[in-house]
């Protein structure tokens, strides 16, 4: 799908989606918090906005933003997102290992990331070849 | 070499190769569909190519790789 929208639009309009989801969310939930989603809408616009702006720099950044990457921008962006899952993966173990020492209700999310993450993990050397070595001759 | 027998740096022809054809690193860049960053950091040695885009780089200058890029001498850093 992402093949119809022009290269420099794809993010930004990944962005603009999850923001206006977000914004949605916050105005089904109703109550008193109904102007969060308002706020959200607005975050989200100007994050488009500056999305956009930045694709259009001759940096690795801005070669990311637009969609546009090389190898080695894609390779760094790789990089990137498996420091940042790393980072994610020791968040929620130690919210799972506060949430059982205090005997809270909340372990539950730190453990579904867990195991989404691992699965995602498996499903990644599964998917990307872990198991190429199995023939030999 | 790094001592697992890797190669973290590899000396390279592509700055020699590039100002001897009078081309600048973007005009290469465009030659070769990568960014501009890209062709800096193979010329400083920061980042190894992979290998089609090596071969890509060799025949642009009409070279083999092995000419192209020497992995027994380490990249100036």
């Amino acid at each position: 799908m992402t093949t119809f929208i022009r290269p420099r639009l794809r993010k930004p309009a990944g962005i603009a989606v999850a923001g206006v989801l977000f914004a949605a969310a916050w105005l089904v939930r109703g109550g008193p918090l109904w102007w969060v989603s308002i706020l959200a809408v607005i975050m989200t616009a100007v994050r488009v906005i500056r999305l956009y702006q930045m694709g259009a720099k001759d940096t690795d950044e801005g070669a990311l933003a637009g969609s546009r990457a090389d190898e080695r921008q894609k390779l760094l962006s790789l990089q990137s997102r498996a420091l940042a899952c790393n980072f994610a993966a020791v968040a929620a173990f130690g919210g799972l290992t506060a949430a059982i020492a205090l005997d809270a209700g909340w372990w539950w999310p730190f453990l579904v990331i867990l195991v989404v993450g691992g699965f995602g993990y498996l499903l990644g050397l599964s998917n990307y070849g872990a198991s190429e070595d199995v023939e030999q001759n | 070499m790094t001592s697992k027998g890797t190669f973290t740096f590899m000396r390279n022809q592509v700055r020699e190769q590039r100002t001897q054809q009078g081309l600048s690193q973007a005009e290469l860049a465009a030659a070769l569909g990568v960014s501009r960053q890209t062709v800096i950091s193979i010329e400083s040695g920061r980042y190894l190519p992979s290998l089609p885009l090596a071969f890509t780089i060799a025949r642009f200058f009409g070279l083999t790789v092995d000419k192209m890029f020497d992995p027994d001498e380490e990249a100036d850093t």
